[in-house]
């Protein structure tokens, strides 16, 4: 009776934290464009969901699972169900996002205080955090779907939010049409899985004893493998009635799935648009394209882990750890401080789906946490020091790129809080002892490893990747820190003559730091700060008892980690601060290579975007000339033939009564001239008409 | 000896002259005077044809029932033409043209 109590009261408080962001953003909706109350709605609504996410994650989190649901509609035969569905992987994302979303929003009351549409904003901001909300809330596949597209919608909106920007009005598009890309896969991943299924739901489908565990590619079919058969599948079985489909449609179903990863969570083919998403406000990069939406492509991989197979889950960790080492390199040579973030963030998501390739579900979703800690905290820092360089190219007409690396420098003595929260989180996005990081990134390693080893040698190419990876992430965070905080102001030094005023600011910029700085360290998730297996976060989201042993790997791969990563520390310390020599030719093949971005865009343009806009024009084209011009010369002709129409009808028609009623009046008139009203005329006529009669009577 | 070809050809050529100034004159009472030939013509004819009339003078007579008629007729037409004077000051027909159309 108890816990059944606790089931209703979690479900209720869930309802609860998933509807209040949508209150406000319709309150805010209302309220005038430049409204200061709107932000003050948003974060109360937000600090209230945080609360109640955090009870439902204290009642929820390592008990039996809660699910409610209710008829919604009903299509023939067909029952669809709507309801909510709490595991501990739902209630984890829950929790997250609120607990993220909430700095954000304290951090955006004092970020975006002088915006022209203060209120909009926030409309926007708590509109996302619903439909993220409500995305890890649902159980049912098509409610999925229509929050996973709120979402990207909500980002679209963030993104494109100063839209008299050019910039942003395109990084928008290119952000809504790429993840058009993966809602389709996504799409057809679900028609697929109710075609298999009959069902919507995701616990049936997915849950602990759900029918995707049962399956297995058999024969060429994709169906029921007897021996996956557990005794206590009575329960699931009348809900759901299962089909054996072409093995094919699996493999069409997992693509599409992963489709949708790839775009939502930026990975290696799908993932051009997240650098390009920076053009919105640096705190909707904290929020959404680091820490939450993000997050979304790995939840999805999570919720639908059970209906990958093997080869499968090889693919995506191939894919996660090219994109993780793609985007490293990339990272290395960028100079847009926010830009090298988000390649850093696409290549601690591609570690994330490395993860789940190797099955290391629990480390992945762990690092899916950790991660959104230090990255928002990260992005935070870089939005107050984009700001800071704003001002000073505001007050002094400067004209620089303010999210340009290259000016800053030695910002430690001007703005310490934010230095000293900037180091904490790239410690931990680093992966060094003591930080979050550490716990989850190598959790992620180790099990690479160890999966790498009861397999062919090749396979040992992946965990080596992603040990690179590591290192090259070292090196980049290490580039960035000490050419923002470190060495002198270069700017000043450009620019003597300009006196800077710069400071962390008010409590609405430091205190969310200070809440995610604490964070990202090792207690929140773990006592042991060295071992991974022992964080409750990992416990909570494992799948199997299997336990790691106690390999060599465990040693052997934090050691190597992080005594190269301090070396690597080392070394752009000595290569940035003291800036002795540029440590690399700054045009060499791989630096161009990384510079541009591997020309992926490049490629893109002219691979896809280009032969698009010229179809266009050709479409356009055949439309002006071809479509057009047929009816252009069908009207031509039906007006020639109507003229024709109109010519016979004026001259032919009315011609012949026109000359009917000439003819009748040239007689009339002819006749008329006899009437003169001469009485002597009148019998001439007569005298000559008799006499007529009567020479023709004599001649005939 | 006067023959009917005779009586005829003086009739034909009083009915032409009639019928001349009839058609040709531009004064009413001069065609009232055409019209008073063409009927002395037709009564010349009915006098010469009696001749051959089974019952005596019948031609004769008829002539002088046509006289007396012609008389009555031409009293008829001067005071219609009087009339006609009155209401157009003229007695010219060409210039009274009313019943043109």
């Amino acid at each position: 009776m108890d816990t059944f109590l606790h089931a209703i009261q979690s479900l209720n408080y869930t309802v609860a934290a998933v509807v209040l962001p949508l209150l406000a953003a319709l309150v805010n909706f209302c309220l005038p464009v430049k409204s200061k109350a709107a932000g003050w709605i948003s974060t109360i609504a937000i600090l209230l969901s945080c609360v109640l996410s955090a009870r439902v994650f204290a009642t929820i989190w390592n008990n039996p699972q809660v699910h409610a649901q209710r008829i919604w509609f009903t299509i023939g035969q067909t029952q669809v169900y709507a309801g909510i569905l709490l595991n501990n992987l739902s209630v984890l994302m829950l929790l997250l996002v609120s607990v993220i979303a909430l700095p954000v929003h304290i951090y955006s009351t004092a970020y975006m205080k002088h915006d022209e549409r203060y209120s909009r904003y926030f409309t926007y901001l708590s509109f996302f955090c619903f439909s993220m909300l409500a995305l890890v809330v649902v159980d049912s596949l098509i409610l999925f779907y229509a929050f996973w597209e709120l979402v990207g919608f909500s980002s679209y909106l963030l993104i494109g939010f100063w839209f008299t920007k050019d910039k942003a009005v395109k990084a928008n598009k290119k952000a809504f049409i790429m993840n058009r890309v993966g809602d389709i896969g996504l799409l057809s991943a679900i028609i697929i899985l109710f075609a298999q299924f009959h069902t919507f739901d995701i616990d049936t489908i997915f849950g602990q004893n759900g029918l995707a565990h049962l399956m297995g590619i058999q024969d060429g079919k994709w169906t029921l493998i007897p021996n996956h058969l557990p005794d206590s599948v009575g329960s699931v079985w009348g809900r759901g009635t299962i089909t054996a489909l072409p093995a094919l449609w699996q493999y069409v179903a997992c693509a599409g799935i992963f489709l949708a990863v790839a775009a939502k969570s930026a990975q290696f083919p799908l993932h051009t648009w997240l650098p390009d998403a920076m053009e919105g406000p640096t705190s909707v990069s904290a929020l959404i394209h680091a820490a939450t939406m993000v997050a979304a492509g790995v939840f999805l991989l999570g919720r639908v882990y059970p209906m990958f197979i093997e080869t499968e889950l090889t693919i995506l960790a191939c894919i996660g750890c090219f994109t993780a080492f793609m985007a490293a390199t990339i990272a290395l040579t960028q100079n847009d401080l926010k830009r090298i973030l988000a390649y850093s963030t696409i290549s601690q998501l591609g570690f994330m789906i490395l993860a789940m390739g190797v099955g290391a579900y629990a480390s992945s979703l762990f690092h899916l946490a950790t991660h959104a800690f230090f990255k928002c905290l990260l992005f935070l820092v870089a939005g107050i020091v984009i700001h800071q360089m704003q001002h000073i190219k505001d007050d002094n007409n400067l004209d620089i790129d303010p999210q340009d690396i290259s000016h800053m420098g030695g910002l430690r003595k001007k703005l310490p809080l934010t230095f000293i929260t900037a180091v904490i989180a790239a410690l931990a996005l680093i992966g060094l002892p003591l930080t979050s990081g550490y716990l989850s990134k190598d959790g992620i390693l180790i099990q690479a490893f160890e999966w790498s080893d009861g397999r062919n040698a090749w396979f040992k190419i992946i965990p080596v990747m992603a040990l690179i990876t590591s290192w090259l992430t070292a090196f980049y965070v290490a580039r960035l820190i000490f050419k923002v905080f470190f060495g002198e102001f270069r700017l000043l030094k450009d620019n003597p003559d300009i006196k800077p005023h710069l400071g962390d600011g008010g409590w609405p910029y430091t205190l969310p730091l200070i809440l995610l700085a604490v964070c990202c360290l090792f207690p929140l998730f773990s006592f042991n700060p060295l071992a991974y297996e022992h964080a409750w976060l990992f416990e909570g989201l494992k799948t199997s008892a299997r336990h790691a042993g106690e390999g060599v790997y465990h040693s052997l791969i934090p050691i190597s980690v992080n005594v190269i990563s301090l070396l690597l520390l080392f070394a752009a310390y000595r290569i940035y601060t003291r800036e002795s020599r540029l440590p690399f030719p700054q045009k060499g093949f791989f630096y161009r290579l990384s510079y541009n971005q591997w020309y992926i865009d490049n490629l893109y343009k002219r691979a896809i975007v280009n032969p698009v806009l010229r179809l266009g024009s050709v479409c356009f084209w055949i439309d002006r000339n071809i479509i057009d011009g047929f009816l252009h010369l069908l009207t031509r002709i039906s007006g020639s033939i109507a003229k024709l129409a109109a010519w016979t009808d004026e001259y032919i028609v009315d011609g012949f009564l026109h000359l009917l009623a000439a003819i009748v009046q040239s007689i009339g008139n002819f006749a008329r001239k006899f009437q003169s009203g001469k009485v002597q005329y009148y019998l001439f006529s007569m005298l000559v008409i008799v006499l007529l009669l009567f020479i023709l009577k004599i001649l005939i | 000896m006067i023959t009917l070809t005779d009586f005829l050809i003086v009739s034909a050529a009083l009915f032409c002259i009639g019928l001349y100034m009839t058609v040709s004159k531009r004064n009413a009472i001069q065609i009232l005077i055409g019209i008073e030939l063409i009927l002395n013509a037709a009564i010349l004819n009915l006098v010469a044809f009696g001749k051959y009339d089974k019952v005596n003078n019948s031609g004769q007579i008829f002539a002088l029932f046509a006289i007396v008629l012609a008389a009555a007729t031409t009293a008829v037409a001067l005071a219609i033409i009087l009339n006609v004077y009155r209401r157009y000051k003229t007695i010219d027909p060409n210039d009274i043209t009313k019943l043109r159309d």
